[in-house]
C-alpha cells in the first residue's frame, strides 16, 4: 500500500474505530497531534488505538515510548506501520 | 433537628427533559409509555416501556468523554446540571464541602451489551476499552464529581428499586451530621436489554401501559432517566437568599428478610419503613396528605403496599390521596426514588396532587384514595414517597412543604 493509501486508511480507522463523530477523515491534516490538543484523544482512546493498529495492520505496540511517538500524528503513525510491516514481512 | 432543605431540582425522564416541563407534564396527565426502541425487543412477552428521547451528552463536555459515557452518565449529567443552576450555589460552598450521593442499578449496561454482542458475532475481535470504561454504577457519580468540581464525600448506592431514595436519605443524613455543607443527590436509570430480559422471563412487564392500583393490572413497565437535587440546610439557605423547593424531613429504612422478588405478604417491611421515616420525621400518620406509591402495576406490589398503609395509617388512610407516577414514566428502577421524590417536591411546591394517569376502574379492594384522571389541587403539608426494591429493600421518605 502507498503511503498516501496508508494514511488515508489510517485516518478512516481512527474516525470509525474510535466513533469520532463530528469528524470527517478527510479535515484530519496529516500532521495534525492527535492526542490532547489537535484531535483531542485521550488515554484511553490510545489503548483502544493500539487494539486496531494490532488488529487492521498485525502491527503491536510494544510500550509506551514507542505509542508515544507513533501516535504523534498520522504521518508518524504509517510511518510507523510501514516500518513494522516491512520489518516483520 | 437541622431543617434540611431542596434548593435544586432537575430531571430528565420519558415525560420531560427539564424539572419545570415535568410539573407541566404530570399536571397535563401525560403517558410517555410506548413501543421501545433503544434496543430489539424482539421475542419479548412485552414490547414497551418509557424511553428518554433525546439522549444527548451536553455540549460543553470534551470529546472523549462526550463518545464514552453511558446513556446512564448523559442523564445524570443533564439533570445535576440543571439541579446546580437551579441552586445557584455560585462560590458559597467549598467543593470539597459539596457531597454526591448517586443511586443506580446497571449503569452502563446498554454499551455493554452492544460491546458484548459485537464480539460474539465476529464483528470485533477484541472487546473496546472504550466501550466499557463507563459500564460500572459507580461511574455516574464519578463522572459528575470529575465534571462538576464536587470534591466532597462521594457515595454510590445499589439497593435496586428503593436506591436513590436511599441516596435523597444518605444526603440528608450528611448535612445534618456536618459531613457537607450542600449535596447532589438523586439516581440515574438507563434501559437495557439485560433488565428487560430480566422483567421479562419474571412475567413482570405488562403488554399495555402500566396501571398501578388499576383492578386489571397485570405487570409494570419500565422506564428510564434521572432526577437530581441539591440539598442543604435550611438556615444556609436562608442565608444566602436561596429558594426552597420543599423540605426533606426524614427517612426511613427496612428489609423484608423475605423473598427474592415478593413482597412480605403483610407488607412487614413496608410497614416498618415507614413507621420508621414517621417516627423520624415527629409525625403522626394524620399530619400525611399525599403519598406517593412505589404502585408498579404488579398484581401482588400495589395490593401488599395497599395493606402497608392501612396498617400505619388505620383509619387515616381513608383520607390521604395516594396515587403513583410510575404510570406515567414507567417504573425507573434506580432512578425511582429520585424522580418520584422530584414529583412529590413539585406536588408539594405547587399544590396539587399527580394522578395515576392510566387508572381507570380502582382495585377496591386497595381501599385507599387513588387518584386519576388529570390530578386534583391541594395545599399539600407533609407527604411521603415509598421505594420498594427486589430482594425486600424498603426505603420511605418524609417530604414537606417549604
Amino acid at each position: 500500500m502507498d503511503r498516501a493509501a496508508l494514511k488515508l486508511k489510517l485516518k478512516e480507522l481512527l474516525v470509525t474505530g474510535l466513533r469520532l463523530q463530528d469528524v470527517d477523515p478527510a479535515d484530519i491534516a496529516d500532521d495534525q497531534p492527535i492526542f490532547v490538543e489537535g484531535l483531542g484523544l485521550d488515554s484511553i482512546d490510545a489503548l483502544e488505538l493500539v487494539v486496531l493498529i494490532e488488529e487492521h495492520f498485525g502491527v503491536a505496540v510494544p510500550d509506551e515510548e514507542v505509542g508515544k511517538q507513533a501516535f504523534a500524528s498520522i504521518d508518524a503513525l504509517a510511518a510507523f506501520v510501514s516500518a513494522e510491516q516491512a520489518r516483520s514481512g | 433537628m437541622t431543617r434540611v432543605v431542596v434548593t435544586g431540582v432537575g430531571t430528565v425522564n420519558p415525560l420531560a427533559r427539564s424539572a419545570p416541563a415535568f410539573a407541566e407534564a404530570l399536571r397535563a396527565g401525560s403517558c410517555a409509555i410506548a413501543p421501545l426502541t433503544v434496543f430489539d425487543t424482539t421475542g419479548f412477552r412485552s414490547r414497551i416501556g418509557a424511553e428518554v428521547p433525546d439522549a444527548t451528552p451536553p455540549a460543553t463536555l470534551p470529546g472523549p468523554l462526550r463518545r464514552r459515557i453511558s446513556r446512564a452518565d448523559v442523564f445524570a449529567l443533564r439533570a445535576a446540571i440543571e439541579a446546580l443552576a437551579d441552586a445557584d450555589l455560585g462560590r458559597t460552598v467549598a467543593p470539597e464541602r459539596l457531597g454526591i450521593v448517586l443511586g443506580g442499578t446497571t449503569g452502563g449496561m446498554l454499551r455493554a451489551e452492544a460491546c458484548l454482542r459485537e464480539r460474539m458475532t465476529g464483528a470485533r475481535r477484541r472487546y473496546r476499552h472504550s466501550a466499557l470504561v463507563a459500564t460500572p454504577v459507580s461511574a455516574s457519580a464519578d463522572l459528575l464529581a470529575t465534571v462538576l468540581g464536587l470534591a466532597g464525600p462521594r457515595l454510590t448506592l445499589s439497593t435496586a428499586c428503593s436506591s436513590s431514595a436511599n441516596a435523597l436519605g444518605v444526603a440528608l443524613d450528611w448535612i445534618r451530621l456536618g459531613y457537607a455543607d450542600a449535596v447532589v443527590a438523586g439516581g440515574t436509570e438507563s434501559l437495557c436489554a439485560t433488565v428487560f430480559a430480566g422483567f421479562n422471563s419474571l412475567h413482570a412487564l405488562s403488554r399495555t401501559p402500566c396501571r398501578p392500583f388499576d383492578r386489571r393490572r397485570d405487570g409494570l413497565s419500565l422506564g428510564e432517566g434521572a432526577a437530581i437535587v441539591v440539598l442543604e440546610s435550611a438556615e444556609r439557605a436562608a442565608r444566602r437568599g436561596a429558594r426552597s423547593h420543599a423540605e426533606v424531613r426524614a427517612y426511613g429504612t427496612s428489609a423484608d428478610a423475605h423473598h427474592l422478588t415478593a413482597p412480605h405478604p403483610d407488607g412487614a417491611g413496608a410497614v416498618l419503613a415507614m413507621r420508621r421515616a414517621l417516627a423520624q420525621a415527629r409525625l403522626e400518620p394524620e399530619d400525611v396528605d399525599y403519598i406517593n406509591a412505589h404502585g408498579t402495576g404488579t398484581p401482588l406490589n400495589d395490593a401488599v403496599e395497599s395493606v402497608a398503609i392501612t396498617a400505619v395509617f388505620g383509619a387515616a388512610a381513608r383520607r390521604l390521596a395516594v396515587s403513583s407516577t410510575k404510570a406515567a414514566v414507567g417504573h425507573t428502577l434506580g432512578a425511582a426514588g429520585a424522580i418520584e421524590a422530584v414529583a412529590t417536591i413539585v406536588a408539594l411546591r405547587d399544590g396539587f396532587v399527580p394522578s395515576t394517569v392510566t387508572l381507570e376502574e380502582p382495585d377496591e379492594a386497595c381501599g385507599l384514595d387513588l387518584v386519576r384522571g388529570q390530578g386534583r389541587p391541594a395545599r399539600l403539608r407533609w407527604a411521603l414517597s415509598n421505594s420498594y426494591g427486589f430482594g425486600g429493600n424498603n426505603t420511605t421518605l418524609v417530604l414537606g412543604r417549604a
